[in-house]
């Protein structure tokens, strides 16, 4: 009786055990498909650790060089991509709203939907033929590919907003337009820019990857020192890419939280 | 009636101008470069608008012939997204956990922790990708094993944030009436983060799935792979059908994660 009492009942377990079940079963018959073998993984961590020696010391040579411009380069696609989405996103997120417009949101939705499935670098692929080779093609493909996502967010903030101001210009005589740009705008931007400047962080990590299909950008330089097997050179890449990804997270970061608190 | 009462506005709340114009400065300053140095131009794009439309024309409709050869490797991609979320995702529990800064051991460890944790995240999948390629050959492998190291750093960022917002009361409560500090977090803190924590890997997953398409260019297994040759044989109905099918793919995934997420909830 007093037993019983003291343990809570367990009706999820039972739940719990299957999921478990069913992930270990298909985590096993896809090592098995893959063709994963114990031998292979004893071999791997001194085999890293082997090619890890190689990456030392970094070329920095090459860095201040070669590295450092194809950085710029890349924040530079990353910047623009993200000005591209925001200006394209800021009247969407108004329309998806589905307190504001309540016919127009759902396919504004759907919209952004679509365009989030997309990463940015098959959206490369079909821009690096339209605009040619370089970060350009890069800039446009993040700048589309953020759009989705910014959509989304900003909706979500402008149907969080408090409708009293909104109500308020309306019922003094205000048109739709004066509402938003009067009760909904001012309520919503600081959180839509901080979504911005998060997505800017988003995409400078993106537009380091772009490289590979000819985007612009870090990410060729990359690519090309791994696959040549220049590992000092790829150090110096690795090195520099991390140093400034973590300062612009950092700037952006403390700038986000001010606009927060504010 | 006809006397109207006096409307005084309240004073409009003044403005930091020199703020404001260093913003405004600033970011125009920063579009003028970053367009300049990126090549930008409208009029560029406008005149290759019509490429565009060719190439559209050109990957419309899609090969759907090409399917039966598009199972293997589409297969190999969700199966290299399945390793790399379970591993990493059970390598990042103890990661995510010691960089929680109200359950990690000490502060010395939530430093070195937590520094590692941002590293990890900011090396490229790539990287990961031609590292273990060559250390066990380019293919399957190697991507499911870049993707674990992706993984990590996805679910334990996110995790350790959300570890570090939950009710501590719970937690103190057990540490006060003696219990130690791996009671207090199986039963303080992993009954109130374990919702997180399936919510995150179902989103890792999601990514691991796309992120499959990016190391196949790099040769690490998958649809990438299949993806690449095509491109590179300019058969672009045949992309846009592999397209198509990690689209789907990814929408499917996402409404299942949706449907188990709002379960949790």
């Amino acid at each position: 009786m007093s037993d019983r009492a003291l343990t809570p009942p367990g009706q999820r377990i039972g739940w719990a055990t299957w999921t478990t079940f069913i992930i270990a079963a298909l985590f096993l018959v896809s090592l098995w498909a893959i063709e994963f073998s114990p031998e292979i993984m004893l071999k791997v961590p001194f085999a890293v650790a082997e090619d890890l020696k190689s990456y030392y010391p970094p070329d920095m040579a090459y860095g201040w060089n070669a590295v450092l411009p194809a950085i710029v380069e890349s924040i530079q696609i990353a910047w623009i991509g993200t000005i591209i989405a925001a200006i394209l996103s800021l009247p969407l997120a108004l329309f998806g709203a589905r307190t504001l417009f309540p016919r127009v949101a759902r396919g504004v939705k759907f919209v952004s939907a679509t365009a989030r499935a997309f990463p940015e670098i098959l959206l490369a692929i079909y821009f690096v033929p339209i605009v040619g080779l370089g970060p350009f093609a890069g800039a446009l493909a993040i700048g589309i590919s953020s759009v989705g996502m910014l959509t989304k967010l900003g909706a979500e903030v402008v149907e969080s907003i408090d409708f009293g101001p909104v109500e308020a210009v309306e019922a003094s005589g205000g048109s739709r337009i004066l509402a938003l740009r009067y009760a909904v705008l001012p309520q919503v931007l600081p959180e839509i820019v901080a979504h911005w400047l998060f997505r800017f962080e988003l995409n400078i990590r993106a537009s380091a990857v772009l490289g590979v299909v000819g985007a612009g950008g870090v990410g060729g330089v990359l690519l090309n020192t791994l696959s040549y097997r220049h590992l000092e050179k790829a150090a110096a890449v690795l090195l520099l890419t991390i140093i400034v990804v973590l300062a612009i997270d950092m700037i952006s970061g403390s700038i986000r939280r001010r606009i927060i608190n504010s | 009636m006809t006397t109207r009462a006096r409307v005084t506005l309240p004073p409009k709340p003044a403005r930091n101008w020199p703020l404001w114009l260093g913003v405004l400065g600033f970011l125009t300053l920063m579009t003028l470069w970053s367009a300049h140095g990126i090549g930008f131009s409208l009029f560029d794009l406008i005149c290759n608008l019509a490429r565009g439309s060719r190439l559209l024309e050109e990957s419309w409709p899609p090969d759907f012939g090409f399917i039966p050869r598009l199972f293997q490797p589409f297969m190999e991609t969700i199966f290299i997204a399945i390793i790399g979320t379970v591993v990493g995702g059970i390598l990042a529990i103890p990661i995510a956990i010691l960089a929680a800064r109200n359950l990690t051991l000490g502060p010395l460890i939530w430093f070195a922790d937590r520094n590692f944790m941002n590293i990890l995240r900011t090396l490229p999948d790539l990287f990961w990708a031609m590292l273990f390629a060559s250390a066990v050959g380019f293919g399957p492998v190697a991507g499911a094993l870049a993707l674990s190291m992706f993984t990590i750093a996805v679910i334990s960022k996110l995790w350790s944030e959300s570890l570090e917002a939950i009710d501590m009361g719970l937690p103190e409560a057990i540490r006060a009436v003696g219990g130690t500090w791996r009671e207090m977090i199986q039963f303080g803190a992993m009954p109130q983060g374990l919702p997180h924590y399936v919510s995150y890997a179902l989103y890792a997953f999601e990514l691991n799935v796309r992120a499959s398409m990016v190391l196949g260019l790099v040769g690490a297994g998958g649809i990438g792979m299949i993806l690449k040759t095509q491109q590179a044989n300019f058969e672009y109905e045949r992309v846009t059908m592999i397209i198509l099918a990690v689209l789907i793919a990814v929408l499917i995934i996402e409404e299942i994660s949706e449907a188990i997420r709002r379960r949790l909830a």
